[in-house]
């Protein structure tokens, strides 16, 4: 194996093993209220913290709220497209 | 993301010792709800993939990916569109008895559809309004925005009616 192989591999597997992140983007229509609530009763985050993504989301347009492999993501994804959130799944770091 | 708005007709929902929520609600605001729940399903039922409204109740997991955004919702779209229609349908029998009774009552179960479901309306209120950013202007006079705006209250008070109890979410 040549060294530019070994790099390329190297890097594939860097690039497996990064986790994923679920993220909510901010809209105008949920309620500070509400968001708040979807944090606290399906991520399970304790109130202050759930208020904290919640504000997040809402001042900076986007917050991170799970990380983990890439199927688990994109359920939690799914899961705040029931409850009417905009979520989407990206490679942690981007 | 919006705040809530004070209703003038629903007083919103409170909470018995059981963990049902309960409002009084008159004939024509739960015909009203009833109608709009049943524009969501035809909406769902119906709704072209083109239609923006559509295209927010479905968003595309991945933005910069369009390939992985087409398998994600080949196998997740079906099953996220009929939790949404069982949703709109629970908020439609849930009224049925309202109509005649003037009280809405809402188990465990029928507050999570109601959450759900709500905010599908009022998402699809606000494509149709053209409400794209936190601080515009609400368009004074337009009923539809009345109609969105009374939709807001009564989510709202759905959420401080849940968090008034003790134990949290039942």
């Amino acid at each position: 194996m040549t060294k530019t192989e070994e790099e390329i591999e190297q890097r594939e597997e860097t690039a497996l093993d990064q986790p994923w992140v679920t993220i909510v983007h901010n809209d105008p229509v949920n309620l500070m209220s509400y968001v708040s609530y979807v944090f606290r009763s399906y991520f399970g985050y304790p109130p202050a913290e759930a208020e904290r993504l919640m504000l997040q989301v809402h001042l900076t347009g986007r917050a991170v709220v799970a990380t983990g492999p890439r199927e688990e993501m994109e359920a939690h994804a799914e899961a705040m497209h029931d409850f009417g959130l905009w979520a989407t799944v990206s490679r942690a770091g981007f | 993301m919006g705040h809530g708005f004070k209703g003038r007709i629903l007083k919103g929902f409170s909470r018995d010792r059981s963990g049902k929520l309960r409002a009084s609600i008159d004939r024509d605001e739960a015909l009203l709800l009833q109608s709009l729940a049943g524009q969501l399903i035809d909406l769902l039922q119906h709704g072209r993939a083109a239609d923006t409204a559509i295209q927010r109740l479905f968003p595309d997991v991945y933005p910069d990916d369009e390939a992985a955004s087409a398998e994600f919702k080949r196998l997740t779209l079906g099953g996220l569109r009929d939790r949404k229609i069982l949703n709109a349908e629970s908020i439609m029998s849930s009224l049925s008895a309202a109509v005649e009774t003037g009280e809405l009552e809402l188990d465990g179960d029928q507050i999570q559809s109601w959450l759900r479901g709500l905010t599908d309306i009022r998402l699809t209120l606000a494509d149709r309004l053209g409400i794209v950013s936190d601080d515009q202007e609400p368009l004074d006079g337009e009923p539809m925005q009345g109609l969105y705006d009374w939709l807001g209250f009564l989510q709202n008070s759905l959420v401080e009616a849940l968090d008034s109890s003790p134990r949290g979410r039942q």
